[in-house]
């Protein structure tokens, strides 16, 4: 347990009558990179938030670079980097006063050449002296992991690094991640919506559906556990069920209204007899999912991460977005 | 920027961590204190307006509300004001001045909630860093921000050719006056907006707060003239002595250091008081 980077046991957050996080149990060894996969509201950046000490843990434990998030929150605090979802930095300072005012807040007393290594780590050398106000997405970002790393911190926590940045930016955030991982040696936690960005960062994953943990392994384990293929069919009117039951290689049928998800042995072998017994007609979209993080999510859940994220009404998140299309 | 897809190429790989980051053995917080203090500082004169403004206000004050007795009879109005003046300015600026510190804890909570509405809040208490810093720095900061006004001030009378007595030593101790009066109400706005992520609170407060404490002063008239319930707010109200002791000074040459006292005591309490407030409900979003 001394050698994982993050523990939790059992943590949970309630506020009132609402449980945001739910006996959540998290081991993180050390250099390792952790994702937290799940719909918008499942609870990631409260997750964050009572790893790192910004919300109290109604219950239970956790231990975060080797101290008690509760009885030591300054040393955990001196011990982790944070890179939030919307970027957060002074935008009337330039790159080396944020990275000044990193220092002064992490109490860093010899931090110069450090600073200077990361900045031309990150390409951002030539930029230094600018406000951040100028800065592309892609610089603030990297600016911002740049402070997050300052500190030679032992975990790095990343809220949905990738959220609302273009292709190209996402993949170089990705390189980036991976890079500062490796070459640093330190472990990154962080949380995402995107089955893409768990699957191509993360050596562990955990799948989390309001406030629960449904499923937790690396992305290849997690895959191999369904050995199954997902047809998602949405149709016109309703479909005969127990006729569907019936075709072989149909191993279970999930149905909401005129959408349908049937849970197949292989897909290439049900697909024609589907053809054959339903009126393709009255099909409008078919769609197939072969093993992936987001199967393993809707065998779990019956229903896809980003759709899971439209029923709840996390208003935060939306004026956070709102705030971030705005500037 | 080309090369930014290949940071593995850019730097060489390292060993796995080399020895912890230097930091200085105590656990105080004065680094972190130095910081935000700075960065209030910076931000607030970085924007130009705030400049402008800082230094129009008071020119306006004088200007406008200095001249509202221009047509008096000075005997007159040494009648009404109970005391020997030059002019009603003269009995005016330290009120103003006074009541200009009012304002500056409306500017410190603001700068908070941006704070928090913007996640810097979050920023800063991911880091060793304490509610009680994050509150004397907005407090200190935005009591620095309110206390530029004085020079402007005093540059601004001396052009309407008001006559300023008093030593440079009386003037010490009633800026000093000044300091906590600014600290105390910085102190007192942040503390009641500790738990508020509202951009409107701070203006809902500051005309409960302002409006009749700037009134019910000795500040712009004598509370000689005020009817008992007013005169007692004002025998509680540190803008009150705080342009008592400034008039003393500045149009007889003379200091009464009660006042002092009991604007130092003010301050103290404000101050305490609002960082435990702070220490228990400074939200962070």
């Amino acid at each position: 347990m001394t050698d994982d980077a993050i523990w939790a046991s059992q943590i949970t957050k309630t506020y009132g009558s609402l449980t945001a996080v739910d006996h959540v149990d998290l081991r993180v060894p050390d250099g390792g990179i952790f994702g937290l996969l799940g719909p918008n509201g499942a609870g990631k950046t409260t997750i964050i938030k009572l790893l790192t000490g910004l919300s109290e843990i109604t219950h239970g434990e956790a231990r975060v670079a080797g101290f008690d998030v509760r009885r030591n929150p300054m040393e955990v605090k001196q011990r982790i980097g944070w890179v939030a979802a919307e970027v957060i930095l002074d935008d009337d300072f330039s790159a080396w006063e944020n990275l000044w005012l990193q220092a002064r807040l992490q109490r860093l007393t010899d931090w110069q050449d450090r600073a200077n290594e990361l900045l031309a780590y990150f390409s951002l050398e030539g930029r230094k002296k600018d406000k951040v106000g100028t800065f592309s997405t892609g610089m603030r970002k990297k600016l911002e992991i740049a402070l997050a790393l300052l500190h030679k911190p032992k975990v790095i926590f990343m809220d949905e690094p990738t959220i609302g940045l273009d292709p190209g930016t996402r993949r170089m955030l990705w390189e980036l991640i991976t890079g500062v991982n490796r070459e640093y040696g330190i472990t990154i936690f962080l949380t995402s919506h995107y089955i893409e960005e768990a699957d191509a960062l993360c050596r562990e994953v955990a799948i989390l559906n309001r406030g629960r943990i449904v499923a937790q392994g690396s992305p290849d384990e997690l895959k191999s556990r369904v050995q199954a293929d997902f047809l998602e069919i949405d149709t016109r009117e309703a479909l005969d069920e127990p006729r569907l039951k019936a075709l072989p290689g149909v191993k279970e049928v999930r149905s909401q209204g005129t959408s349908w998800i049937l849970k197949v042995s292989a897909a290439e072998e049900v697909l024609p007899r589907l053809f054959a017994a339903i009126d393709p007609g009255k099909i409008r979209r078919i769609n197939v999912e072969k093993p992936s993080l987001e199967s393993v999510f809707i065998d779990l859940t019956g229903q896809r991460i980003d759709e899971a994220g439209g029923e709840v009404h996390d208003f935060r998140k939306f004026y956070a977005n709102v705030r971030r299309a705005r500037g | 920027m080309s090369h930014a897809s290949e940071p593995g190429v850019l730097y060489p790989p390292t060993v796995v961590e080399e020895a912890e980051i230097a930091r200085p053995a105590s656990t105080g917080q004065m680094s972190q204190f130095g910081g935000l203090y700075y960065r209030e500082i910076l931000r607030t004169f970085r924007n130009p307006w705030v400049l402008v403004i800082t230094v129009v206000q008071p020119f306006m004050w004088l200007a406008f509300f200095g001249s509202s007795f221009a047509n008096v009879p000075l005997a007159d109005l040494e009648a009404l004001l109970h005391i020997q003046i030059q002019s009603y300015l003269q009995f005016l600026l330290p009120g103003v001045l006074s009541t200009s510190m009012l304002t500056v804890g409306m500017f410190g909570a603001m700068s908070t909630i941006q704070d928090k509405r913007f996640g810097y809040m979050k920023r800063i208490l991911l880091t060793p860093t304490s509610k009680a810093t994050v509150f004397l720095s907005k407090a200190l900061g935005s009591a620095t921000r309110g206390l530029v006004q004085v020079p402007v001030m005093i540059v601004a009378a001396l052009a309407f050719g008001v006559q300023l007595n008093g030593s440079p030593l009386l003037w010490a101790g009633w800026v000093a006056g000044l300091v906590f009066l600014a600290l105390g109400f910085s102190s007192l706005f942040l503390a009641v907006t500790a738990s508020s992520t509202d951009w409107q609170t701070p203006g809902v407060i500051s005309n409960f707060i302002t409006m009749p404490l700037m009134f019910a002063s000795g500040a712009l008239f004598p509370s000689a003239n005020f009817p008992t319930w007013m005169a007692t707010i004002s025998n509680w109200n540190p803008v009150t002595y705080s342009a008592l002791l400034g008039r003393g000074i500045v149009v007889s040459g003379t200091a009464n250091w009660l006042y002092l006292g009991y604007l130092a005591i003010f301050a103290a309490i404000m101050v305490t008081a609002g960082t435990l407030v702070a220490r228990r409900y400074l939200r962070v979003e």
